[in-house]
């Protein structure tokens, strides 16, 4: 159902509970005034009823002959009377009650006519208007005592009826507006969490029942989105890595065209000027060209590692002690030059599982980046931290080289993106990437041109590592 | 005189075996590793030729063929690469390049643009 029909439909069932009450409301108070409009003819009846009597004790006790006619007036007065609101009590006070008032009267009526026919005083007369009167006026009594318990009850019940309808209405408001609401904000809530996730890069589905409103369109909508947009990332990752082929290829084939075109020199020289060499010459141009065959076999492994990731090795180890022995390897190149290190090393870090040779070729390829980065006189400072959730450890390799220009910022960790003056195959910081990837971990790069670079390395903390790497071990 | 020669290439070797081979033609030659150095020393004298790698780190190939023009427009300059990229070669030409040459670079062609460009000069 759509939303804008549940709203109308909610709408008409307030509307129809509303309209119920005010209609037991009115009927109350119709019946209501009915009865008090008898009862202020009743008043009068009554009133009536009692100036009779009153005329009976004149005709009686002191003998005036007057106030028979007096009586008979207001008999006739008060038939007339009960004739004209005949309409408007026989409704309440039914039929047979209003008879029982008419025949007292007609009975009554006829006992005083009686007498005033010889103005007879004597004692049986008068017992029989009296008895006549009595009676009139006990119906009459009766009748308006019983309206007023009707009119009292009537007023109690729609008091009920009023308070409980009210509440009727109102605990029915409360479930619709909440089923309502549930209906509404349930699947804007979904929707958020959905938006919130695909803004996280996740591209999930709502797979719940569409409901078959204006959220289900919405929701098929955003459906189609996340799909669309997934596949719209595989493109970019699937162009992004033909991207980094390109570069990948370019790259390979100039690093190995310098050393091809050194090799075919060296060897065009000696072909030409065989006669003219020495032969101290002669050895050296072999030797220059074994160094050059040497430079193009680690060309080729590094991209062998580089397309083969090793699987990790995975042992329990110190990371700090690894950052110091790896630090002794590169210290030769960091005297030559005058390089200065400053250790910041958190102490009582967890034991990483990690692979040590690979973890210490990242670190000296970091160190003789930052080595490389810094002319003489630099400082190296690394550190090493647990961070505060205690599930990462992070070591920071800084340097106060020239930095790295944010234009090449995205591209440091290209295979065969090199930004230093000489050597170097451009791919120590591709390698040192994937060797972190591969231990579920990520590096990340800062740097101010003239002030330095720093790389962020962030290490996993798993207690199950060994655990799965024996599983892994036990594959093989 | 002897016609002077200036190579510029980040590869010792390339400027090594050149000298080699162009010494026995009898040019006077001179090689750097890189351009600023190279660019000081023409700021000093002037080389008939100047065979000077495209890329390299810092000054490239084809602002050392700009300086060169600008100081001494009779001076040739020969542009070799280990990047056979035809779109570089189009603009080192268009920059008024003598020739190009890709690696791995045959010494015997090499020589000979040089003898003609050398002629050029006369």
């Amino acid at each position: 159902m759509k939303i804008e029909r549940k709203i109308i439909l909610s709408n008409a069932v307030y509307l129809v509970l509303i309209l119920i009450i005010g209609g037991f409301a009115i009927q109350s108070l119709n019946s209501v005034s009915d009865r008090q409009r008898f009862l202020e003819i009743a008043d009068d009846l009554n009133t009536s009823f009692l100036t009779m009597r009153l005329s009976e004790k004149n005709y009686f006790l002191f003998n005036d002959n007057a106030a028979l006619r007096d009586i008979q007036n207001s008999i006739s007065q008060t038939s007339d009377a009960l004739d004209s609101v005949q309409g408007d009590i026989v409704p309440v006070i039914g039929d047979r009650s209003y008879q029982d008032l008419r025949s007292g009267l007609n009975d009554y009526s006829a006992a005083v006519n009686q007498a005033a026919v010889n103005n007879a005083r004597d004692q049986q007369t008068a017992d029989s208007i009296r008895e006549k009167g009595r009676k009139l006026e006990a119906t009459s009594n009766e009748i308006t005592r019983l309206e007023r318990t009707r009119v009292s009850e009537i007023i109690t019940r729609s008091k009920w009826l009023l308070f409980l309808s009210f509440f009727a209405v109102l605990v029915a408001a409360l479930i619709a507006s909440r089923s309502f609401s549930r209906k509404i904000l349930g699947p804007i809530k979904q929707i958020e969490r959905l938006a919130r996730s695909i803004s996280a890069g996740n591209f999930k589905k709502i797979e719940t029942p569409m409901p078959k409103d204006e959220f289900g369109q919405v929701i098929n909508a955003i459906n189609s989105m996340s799909e669309e947009l997934e596949q719209r990332e595989e493109e970019l990752i699937q162009s992004k890595k033909l991207a980094s082929i390109g570069v990948l290829v370019a790259g390979v084939a100039h690093e190995l065209n310098n050393p091809v075109n050194n090799i075919s020199m060296i060897a065009q020289t000696y072909d030409d000027m065989y006669e003219k060499l020495s032969v101290e010459q002669r050895i050296e141009f072999m030797r220059r060209i074994d160094q050059e065959s040497e430079r193009i076999k680690q060309i080729v492994n590094s991209l062998l590692d580089f397309a083969r990731p090793k699987e990790p090795k995975l042992r329990e180890i110190d990371i700090n002690s690894l950052i110091l022995k790896s630090l002794v390897l590169v210290q030769n190149t960091l005297n030559v030059s005058s390089i200065e290190t400053r250790l910041d090393l958190a102490e009582n870090l967890p034991p990483l599982f990690v692979d040590e040779n690979q973890i210490q070729q990242v670190f000296v390829n970091l160190f003789l980046n930052a080595a490389q980065a810094m002319a003489i006189e630099g400082r190296l400072f690394v550190s090493s931290r647990l961070t505060e959730k205690e599930d990462v450890v992070e070591i920071a390799i800084r340097d106060t080289g020239k930095g790295i220009p944010p234009e090449y910022l995205p591209h440091v960790f290209d295979p065969f993106f090199s930004t230093k003056e000489e050597g170097g195959t451009g791919l120590g910081l591709s390698v040192s990437y994937s060797i972190i990837k591969n231990h579920d971990g990520h590096v990340r790069v800062e740097s101010r041109p003239g002030i330095g670079t720093t790389f962020t390395i962030q290490l996993p903390v798993t207690q199950t590592r060994k655990e799965t790497n024996e599983q892994t071990d036990h594959d093989h | 005189m002897s016609k002077r020669i200036m190579i510029i290439d980040d590869e010792k070797i390339v400027g090594d075996m050149a000298k080699i081979s162009l010494e026995e033609e009898g040019y006077e030659v001179e090689t750097f590793l890189n351009a600023e150095p190279a660019l000081k020393r023409l700021r000093e004298t002037q080389f008939d030729v100047v065979v000077t790698d495209l890329k390299m780190k810092g000054i490239d190939g084809l602002e050392v063929l700009r300086t060169v023009k600008k100081l001494y427009p009779d001076t040739k300059v020969i542009m070799i690469t280990a990047f056979a990229d035809l779109d570089v070669a189009i603009d080192a030409i268009k920059g008024d390049v003598f020739d190009f040459f890709p690696k791995p670079v045959r010494i015997k062609e090499l020589k000979e643009s040089i003898s003609k460009a050398v002629a050029g000069t006369e």
